[in-house]
């Protein structure tokens, strides 16, 4: 393939991603199994790169979360049929990881979105759904041996339970890493509560997601 | 001059008459786990029983010297009157509100019963309401609060499908949100005749954290504003997350105030709406009652003031594990340097 036509291919996937459009992602991606484009460059330089634009719009303030999740929606429609073809060598062992949100939570969409992320970076995630006993995180994280957990609560009153969460895993086991989101998780939430990471909201998920995403092509291309 | 009943400081407030003090009050749950401690009882009792959800109100309020009692206090009641279910958490340590378990996902399922008011814990809701208003003979105001339709909506049907179809399923989804404003009218003026001071609408859902200024002034305000028609008054327009960009369309919805949080920006929101507005809000419960050192607490208050509210008000509900005494600095320093008046409302002389 040259390389006017692989860009043209990749440039159509990034397109449908910010478009928010499923049936041009699906579209693009088969023709670009179809022309023999390596499945790992389009998900990253392709519907990735997508992604990318979509969190500059965000920035903006031209894109909101309605648009986000359409095209998070559009890039998992292309990533259906692009993953099933990544080739052995490019499905470098990412990890794995358990993600939730916690008990006495019902609101999961910063939680899908960061889900996304894992995804996309070939993470195998565990996911526990909405409104996880705590408990229950602990007990997947051993089972699976994850090296990362990464919790949700968009509520300041369940909030708390992610600290017992923490506790109770980095007893077990102090290299598992945590992550913690939702809106009312700041810095110093997750400092107090001894978390590795966190994003404030369904937007900073997505804009932390897109920084992690925006890592792992910087490695590729990098070799 | 005389000192002002609480209930009577909260009705001139929003009447904009001349009061003694800033009174210490909100539109969202003002429940506190030392008033619970003290009445034996566990935190997922209290939603179950009228006495114990008017009880806990009053109970707090007398102990810490608050000006209103706040009925209901979990978001959960209407959604379960509508069949959506209730977790009450009743065996977890934490502290935990009840949440909806049941959502819709599809729009074809959507029924909003003739009787609602009959169903789940609405009628316990009532008698609360009805034991907090006799209480001390009328000492305090009684604070209802609903959701707003579209935060509403997201409580009975799957927020994600709801976002999305804003966007891809237009009208039904405003066809929807049409049915639950009315919803909401239904049940806010039943509160108003059962004798509430006020009722706080809560649109929480629909700051520009997530969804934009122009999809607000198509979708979300409207109907605000058409609740806000239905309604005897007084009312509050409450938002939390990012408003400063939907600040102006919010004091256009025509409740009697508005109420923000922490997010925005609010020395900016009062010189956009003038002086005669009433500007509720803002500082950040979590933060400042339950996390935070007490010394932090009465500068924080007094920044609330200077930066021109006619009321210090929580942008949340009162998260209830608070540390006693940063509640009882937020009461004084209000108390104190609340004498003075605000923009939209004067001081007795």
């Amino acid at each position: 393939m040259d390389d006017v036509r692989k860009k043209e291919i990749l440039d159509k996937l990034a397109e449908a991603v910010v478009e928010y459009d499923e049936d041009l992602a699906k579209e693009w991606s088969q023709i670009a199994l179809d022309e023999g484009l390596d499945a790992f460059e389009a998900i990253m330089n392709g519907l990735a790169a997508g992604m990318e634009t979509v969190g500059d719009l965000y920035d903006k303030q031209e894109y909101f979360v309605p648009e986000m999740l359409m095209c998070a929606d559009a890039l998992y429609a292309g990533l259906d049929i692009l993953r099933p073809h990544i080739k052995k060598e490019d499905q470098k062992k990412m990890g794995q990881v358990v993600i939730g949100t916690v008990q006495g939570d019902v609101h999961d969409i910063g939680k899908n979105i960061i889900k996304l992320m894992f995804d996309v970076g070939g993470f195998e995630v565990h996911d526990l759904g909405r409104d996880v006993p705590l408990e229950k995180f602990v007990e997947e994280q051993m089972k699976t041996d994850s090296e990362i957990v990464a919790m949700s609560a968009m509520m300041t009153t369940t909030m708390t339970g992610m600290k017992k969460v923490i506790e109770m895993i980095k007893e077990k086991n102090p290299n598992v890493a945590i992550m913690l989101g939702g809106a009312p998780v700041t810095q110093d939430v997750a400092d107090l509560f001894g978390a590795d990471g966190y994003a404030e909201s369904a937007g900073n998920a997505v804009q932390e997601a897109i920084k992690m995403i925006s890592q792992l092509r910087k490695l590729q291309e990098q070799g | 001059m005389s000192e002002m009943k609480p209930k009577e400081r909260v009705v001139k407030l929003f009447k904009k008459e001349p009061i003694d003090v800033m009174p210490v009050f909100s539109g969202q749950g003002m429940v506190l786990i030392q008033a619970i401690q003290e009445m034996g009882i566990r935190f997922p009792q209290v939603h179950a029983s009228a006495e114990y959800l008017a009880g806990s109100a009053i109970k707090t309020a007398e102990m810490f010297g608050f000006d209103a009692l706040i009925i209901p206090y979990d978001m959960c009641t209407i959604p379960e009157a509508m069949g959506r279910g209730i977790s009450l958490y009743e065996k977890s340590e934490e502290i935990l509100y009840p949440t909806v378990p049941y959502k819709w996902d599809s729009l074809d399922d959507v029924k909003i019963p003739d009787d609602i008011l009959e169903r789940g814990r609405m009628p316990l809701v009532d008698e609360a309401i009805k034991i907090a208003k006799a209480y001390g003979d009328g000492k305090y105001a009684i604070g209802g609060w609903l959701l707003g339709p579209f935060t509403m909506a997201g409580q009975v049907y799957e927020l994600d499908l709801l976002l999305k179809g804003l966007k891809k399923d237009k009208d039904r989804i405003e066809a929807f949100l049409s049915d639950m404003t009315d919803l909401v009218i239904k049940v806010a003026q039943h509160y108003e005749e059962l004798g509430v001071d006020y009722i706080s609408i809560r649109e929480m859902g629909s700051g520009s954290d997530l969804i934009s200024p122009r999809m607000w002034k198509t979708l979300i305000q409207p109907n605000l504003t058409k609740i806000f028609d239905s309604l005897k008054g007084p009312t509050v327009n409450h938002i939390c997350g990012s408003t400063d960009l939907i600040v102006e369309m919010m004091n256009e919805c025509g409740a009697d105030a508005i109420s923000v949080d922490h997010k925005n920006t609010i020395a900016e929101t009062r010189r956009k709406i003038g002086n005669d507005v009433l500007l509720f809000g803002y500082f950040n419960p979590y933060d400042t009652l339950v996390t935070g050192d007490v010394a932090d607490v009465e500068p924080e208050i007094k920044k609330n003031i200077d930066d021109g509210v006619d009321a210090v008000w929580p942008g949340c509900d009162l998260w209830p594990d608070v540390k006693r005494e940063n509640v009882e600095v937020y009461v004084r320093t209000i108390r104190e340097y609340g004498k003075k008046p605000s923009p939209a409302v004067g001081r007795l002389q």
